[in-house]
C-alpha cells in the first residue's frame, strides 16, 4: 500500500499543463479518468467546468490550468480527469497528460520562493526531477516540477476568500 | 493490518455506542431533573455509563474509565436506594454528565482531554456523605473508584501445587487473593425469610482474554454486588507444560444476595467474550424480595441465562409499570428499547436508496412507453404500487427521531447559564417526529447558533426580567411538527424580542441596506441573517462573530429549506426552520434549455401553456409578461438566467412556458424549451463535493448518467431582480 512507504518519502503524480510540469501527493488521488464534458453550473466561476457523474456522486470539474492563472488548456486525445480528495470534498482537475508517478524524498522538496501572487501561493514546494526515458534509465537534464498545495485549491477555500 | 482496521471498525462501533449512550443518559438526567426519579429511569441511566465504561476499559481509554466508573458507582448507589436522588445529587450527575461527553469527545481525539477534578470530586463527595452508614448487607462499598490493577497473581499455600508451580488460586476458603468475604458471611446475613441467593456460574471461553475481555472485571463487578465466591473450577485447567497464560481455564461459582436484581448481575457480563457461559440461577423460595420496592418479579424455579449475555434479560426484569410523570417521549423510549434494531452502515441504505430511485425511473419510463392496455396486462401498475412501497419502506429507514438532534441543547443551555448567568428552562415538544437523517445531521448547526442566538440576544439578564415582570428564569421552546411533506423546527424564546430600530440602524452602519430603505418588520427582522449582520455590543463567544444567523440562512436554505422570524417586542422572538422531510427523492419535470436537461420539481408547477403568437410580450426590454385567462404573469427565460443564450433566442411560440408556483412573488411563467419527461429523480447535493449554488437544490444522476440540475424554483425567481442576459445568478461567494 502506498502508505507503507518509509518516512520522508512520498510518491507524487506528475502531470503536465502547457509546458509546466506539475505534481500532487499519490495519497490524495483516487483516479485518473478520461475527459468526457461535464454539465456546466451556472453562477460559479470560469474555472469550475461544471459537474460529473463519478460513481453515482456529483464531483465537480476543475479546469486547473485556468484556477492557477494560466491559459485555458485547450482538449485532446490525452486531456484527463485528475480526482482527488481535498479536505473530504472530491473534485476532478482537468490536466493536459499525466507524466509519471515518482517517489521523491521530503528534503529534496524546496520551499516555494516568495513571489508577488494575488493569492495565497498554491505551491507546496519545487523539486528537482529527472525525467524517465523511454528505456527507463534518467535522463541528463532534470526538470522542475511545481508541487501543488490540494488544500489551498479546495473550492471552499478559495470562495471564502473572494467573498 | 487487517486486525487493527477490525478493531478501529469496532471501536468506532463503540464510540457510536457512546454517543447513543450519552443520548440515553442525557434523558434520563434531564427527566431526573424534572422529577421523574423513577426506577427505570435511573437504571436507564445506570446502564448507559456502564456500557460506556464497559468499552472504555476494553479500547484503553483509561481517562474515560476512570471517569466513568466513579460516575457509575455513584449511579448505582442511588439506583440501589442508598442514595436518594435529589435534585442537588442530580446537579452533581448533570455536570458530572457533562464532563462524560468531554471525555468520550477526548478519547474519539475530537478534543482535549477534560478537567474531571471538580466533577470527580463532587460525585466522590455525594458517595461519601451520603452512601456511608446505610449500607445493605454484604454489598461493600466501592470507595475507591478505580481499579484497573490487572490480574493480581498471589501466592497460594503449598498443599495446592500440584502442578509443581504456585497456583493462581487453587481454594476459596484457605486464601482471599481478590479481598472478598469469605463465604459465610453473606450466606448467613440472609435470613431464612429472604429469598434465596443467587448462584453465578461463569465460565468464560477459553480466547476471552485473547478478545480483549478480562474476566476478572466481570467476577469483580459482581463482587461488587455483594458477591461472594463460594467455588472455582479447576478442573479445566492443564497441567504446567500445556498452560498457555493467555487462555482462560477457570470457572467460578459466586453467590449474590437476592437483593440484587438478576438484570444487575447479567449486566456484569455485558462485556465478557462471546462464547462464555454465564449462568444464574437461584434456589427455589417463596418469600417476597426484600428490596424496598417490588421491583423483580423473579421466578421461583431456578432460571438459566442463556451463554451470551442477552439483552432481553435485562429489559425483561426492569418492567415495572411506567411512572405516572410520563412525557410523550417515555413510552417511545419503552417501545424503542423493546424492539429489536440493527445496525447498518448508512452507505448500505443510500445504496439500497438509490437502486429503489432507479428502480422507480425505470417504472415510470415504462409507464410512458406503454399504452395502458399493455400495462394493464403486464400488471404494471402492481408494480408501481410494490415499486412505491418499497421506496417508502426504505425511505423510512433513514428517518430517525429529531430528538437526536435537540439532544445535545440541555447541554448547551447549562453552558450557556454558566456564560452568561442567564438560566433558561427548556421546553421540548415533538421531539418524536421522523425525519430523514440527512437533515439530522445538517440541523445541528443551524440548531446550535439559534439557541445560543435565543439565549444571547433574546432572553434579557435575570434583574431586567425581573423588572419586565417576566419570571427570571426564560423560557424557550423547542418544537417540531410534520406537515405534508415538510418539517417545521422551531426555537421560541420569550425574551425581549429583535429591537428593530437597533437592527436597522445597524444594518445601515454595515452598509446592507441603504439608509432610506422603506422596510416592513418583517424584513427588518430577517436582516439578521444577512452576511455580516450582528448586533452583539460585545462579542461574546456564544454569538456575536456576526456569523451565525447568516450560517443559519445558508446551511437551511441549502437543505432546501428556509428560516422565517417573527418576533413581538417585548415578549419573545420565535425562528422555525421549514425543511423537506427527506433529501433523497423528488418527483420533477425534466425540460431541455439549450440542450441541456434540468429537473423542475414538481410541487412547483401549476400547468404547461405552449404560447400562441402574441400572448408573451415584452413589458420592458428585458422583461416579458404572460397573458393567461386575463391575467398577466412575468415570464422569465431560464436560458437567460443560467446564461446560457449563446444560442440565438427562441421565440416564445417556439419555446413551452411552465407556470410555477413561488412562495415569493406568487405565479410565474418559466420559458424552457421542451419538455423531456417526468419522472422520480433521486437527489444528489451539490455541496457533497461543491458548495450549494442559489437557484440548484442539487443535480441527479439520468438513466445515461448524465448529470441534469435541479432547479430551486424559489430561489431563482426571488434572487432574479431585473434579469439582464449577462447577469446570470449570483452564486453564494457574490
Amino acid at each position: 500500500m502506498s502508505t507503507l512507504n518509509t518516512p520522508g518519502e512520498r510518491k507524487i503524480v506528475t502531470f503536465s499543463l502547457g509546458d509546466q510540469m506539475f505534481g500532487i501527493d499519490m495519497k490524495a488521488l483516487i483516479e485518473i479518468r478520461e475527459w468526457e464534458p461535464p454539465t456546466p453550473l451556472p453562477s460559479v466561476p470560469a474555472y469550475i467546468k461544471g459537474v460529473t457523474n463519478l460513481r453515482g456522486t456529483v464531483v465537480p470539474v476543475i479546469g486547473l490550468a485556468e484556477r492557477l492563472g494560466w491559459t485555458p488548456s485547450v482538449l485532446h486525445a490525452r486531456s484527463c480527469i485528475l480526482v482527488a480528495t481535498i479536505g473530504g470534498k472530491q473534485a476532478g482537475f482537468l490536466v493536459d497528460e499525466v507524466a509519471d508517478i515518482i517517489l521523491i524524498n521530503e528534503d529534496q522538496i524546496q520551499p516555494a520562493p516568495e513571489v508577488e501572487t494575488c493569492e495565497q501561493s498554491v505551491i507546496a514546494g519545487l523539486v528537482q526531477v529527472a525525467p524517465r526515458t523511454q528505456e527507463g534509465a534518467a535522463a541528463e537534464t532534470s526538470i522542475m516540477v511545481l508541487l501543488l498545495d490540494l488544500e489551498s485549491l479546495g473550492l471552499m477555500r478559495h470562495l471564502e476568500m473572494a467573498a | 493490518m487487517p486486525v487493527s482496521d477490525e478493531l478501529d471498525e469496532i471501536q468506532a462501533i463503540f464510540f457510536e455506542e457512546c454517543t447513543e449512550g450519552l443520548a440515553v443518559a442525557e434523558q434520563g438526567l434531564s427527566a431526573m431533573a424534572a422529577g421523574d426519579v423513577s426506577k427505570e429511569v435511573i437504571a436507564g441511566v445506570f446502564r448507559a455509563v456502564h456500557s460506556i465504561k464497559g468499552g472504555s476499559g476494553a479500547f484503553g481509554h483509561a481517562a474515560l474509565l476512570a471517569f466513568s466508573h466513579c460516575f457509575e458507582n455513584v449511579l448505582d448507589e442511588v439506583r440501589g436506594g442508598k442514595i436518594a436522588a435529589t435534585p442537588e445529587v442530580t446537579k452533581v450527575m448533570l455536570t458530572a454528565f457533562d464532563v462524560l461527553a468531554d471525555h468520550v469527545a477526548a478519547a474519539q481525539g475530537v478534543a482535549g482531554p477534560p478537567s474531571d477534578a471538580a466533577a470527580l470530586a463532587a460525585l466522590e463527595e455525594v458517595l461519601a456523605t451520603k452512601g456511608a452508614g446505610t449500607m445493605a448487607i454484604a454489598s461493600p462499598a466501592p470507595s475507591t473508584p478505580v481499579e484497573t490493577t490487572p490480574v493480581d497473581i498471589e501466592p497460594a499455600p503449598a498443599e495446592a501445587d500440584q502442578f509443581g508451580f504456585t497456583p493462581v488460586i487453587a481454594g476459596v476458603e484457605e486464601l482471599d487473593p481478590f479481598g472478598f468475604e469469605p463465604v459465610g458471611v453473606s450466606m448467613d446475613d440472609l435470613g431464612s425469610g429472604d429469598p434465596q441467593p443467587w448462584t453465578v456460574r461463569f465460565d468464560p471461553s477459553r480466547a476471552a482474554m485473547a478478545n480483549g475481555a478480562e474476566p476478572l472485571l466481570a467476577v469483580r463487578e459482581v463482587e461488587r454486588l455483594g458477591g461472594v465466591m463460594t467455588e472455582v473450577d479447576i478442573s479445566a485447567l492443564p497441567p504446567l507444560r500445556d498452560l498457555d497464560p493467555e487462555e482462560s481455564y477457570l470457572t467460578w461459582t459466586l453467590s449474590v444476595p437476592a437483593t440484587v436484581e438478576e438484570s444487575t448481575i447479567s449486566e456484569c457480563f455485558d462485556f465478557v467474550a462471546p462464547d462464555s457461559v454465564v449462568e444464574i440461577t437461584r434456589a427455589a423460595a417463596s418469600m417476597a424480595p426484600a428490596m424496598p420496592a417490588p421491583i423483580d418479579p423473579s421466578p421461583a424455579e431456578p432460571k438459566t441465562a442463556p451463554p451470551t449475555p442477552v439483552l432481553a434479560l435485562v429489559e425483561t426484569a426492569n418492567e415495572p409499570p411506567p411512572p405516572p410523570r410520563v412525557t410523550s417521549t417515555a413510552d417511545a423510549r419503552q417501545v424503542e428499547v423493546v424492539q429489536q434494531t440493527i445496525r447498518v452502515d448508512l452507505m448500505k441504505l443510500d445504496m439500497l436508496l438509490n437502486l429503489v430511485g432507479e428502480l422507480v425511473i425505470r417504472n415510470s419510463i415504462l409507464s410512458d412507453r406503454l399504452p395502458p392496455v399493455d400495462q394493464e396486462r403486464v400488471e404494471l401498475p402492481e408494480l408501481a404500487r410494490l415499486t412505491r412501497e418499497i421506496q417508502d419502506n426504505v425511505m423510512s429507514l433513514r428517518a430517525q427521531p429529531i430528538r437526536q438532534a435537540f439532544s445535545r441543547v440541555p447541554r448547551m443551555l447549562r453552558d450557556l447559564a454558566g456564560e452568561t448567568g442567564k438560566q433558561v428552562i427548556l421546553e421540548v415538544s415533538g421531539e418524536t417526529t421522523e425525519v430523514d437523517k440527512g437533515v439530522i445531521e445538517k440541523i445541528g448547526d443551524p440548531l446550535t447558533h439559534m439557541i445560543r442566538n435565543a439565549v444571547d440576544h433574546g432572553i434579557e439578564d435575570p434583574a431586567d426580567r425581573l423588572a419586565a415582570g417576566k419570571p427570571a428564569e426564560g423560557l424557550i421552546k423547542l418544537s417540531a411538527e410534520q406537515k405534508g411533506a415538510r418539517i417545521f423546527v422551531r426555537v421560541s424564546d420569550d425574551g425581549k424580542g429583535i429591537d428593530r430600530v437597533r437592527v436597522r440602524a445597524k444594518a445601515i452602519e454595515k452598509g446592507i441596506i441603504a439608509a432610506d430603505a422603506v422596510l416592513s418588520d418583517e424584513e427588518i427582522d430577517q436582516l439578521i441573517c444577512a452576511p455580516g449582520f450582528s448586533t452583539a455590543d460585545t462579542i461574546s463567544s456564544i454569538s456575536g462573530r456576526g456569523v451565525g444567523m447568516d450560517v443559519v440562512r445558508s446551511n437551511v436554505e441549502a437543505l432546501g429549506g428556509r428560516v422565517d422570524i417573527t418576533s413581538t417586542p417585548g415578549v419573545g422572538t420565535t425562528f422555525t426552520m421549514i425543511l423537506p422531510l427527506t433529501l433523497a427523492i423528488l418527483d420533477g419535470m425534466i425540460v431541455r434549455l439549450s440542450g441541456q436537461r434540468f429537473v423542475l420539481p414538481l410541487t412547483n408547477v401549476i400547468e404547461t401553456v405552449r404560447p400562441e403568437p402574441g400572448q408573451v410580450r415584452p413589458m420592458t426590454p428585458t422583461s416579458e409578461v404572460i397573458e393567461l385567462r386575463g391575467n398577466y404573469l412575468p415570464v422569465k427565460r431560464l436560458t437567460d438566467m443560467f446564461g446560457l443564450n449563446e444560442e440565438a433566442r427562441r421565440s416564445p411560440e417556439e419555446s413551452l412556458i411552465i407556470i410555477v408556483e413561488s412562495e415569493s412573488v406568487g405565479n410565474v411563467g418559466l420559458m424552457v424549451d421542451t419538455i423531456d419527461d417526468r419522472r422520480e429523480v433521486v437527489i444528489k447535493s451539490l455541496d457533497q463535493n461543491l458548495y450549494p449554488i442559489r437557484g440548484l437544490g442539487g443535480a441527479t444522476i439520468l438513466g445515461d448518467g448524465s448529470i441534469a440540475l435541479i432547479l430551486d424554483i424559489d430561489a431563482l425567481v426571488a434572487s432574479a431582480g431585473p434579469i439582464t442576459s449577462n447577469a446570470p445568478l449570483k452564486g453564494l461567494a457574490a
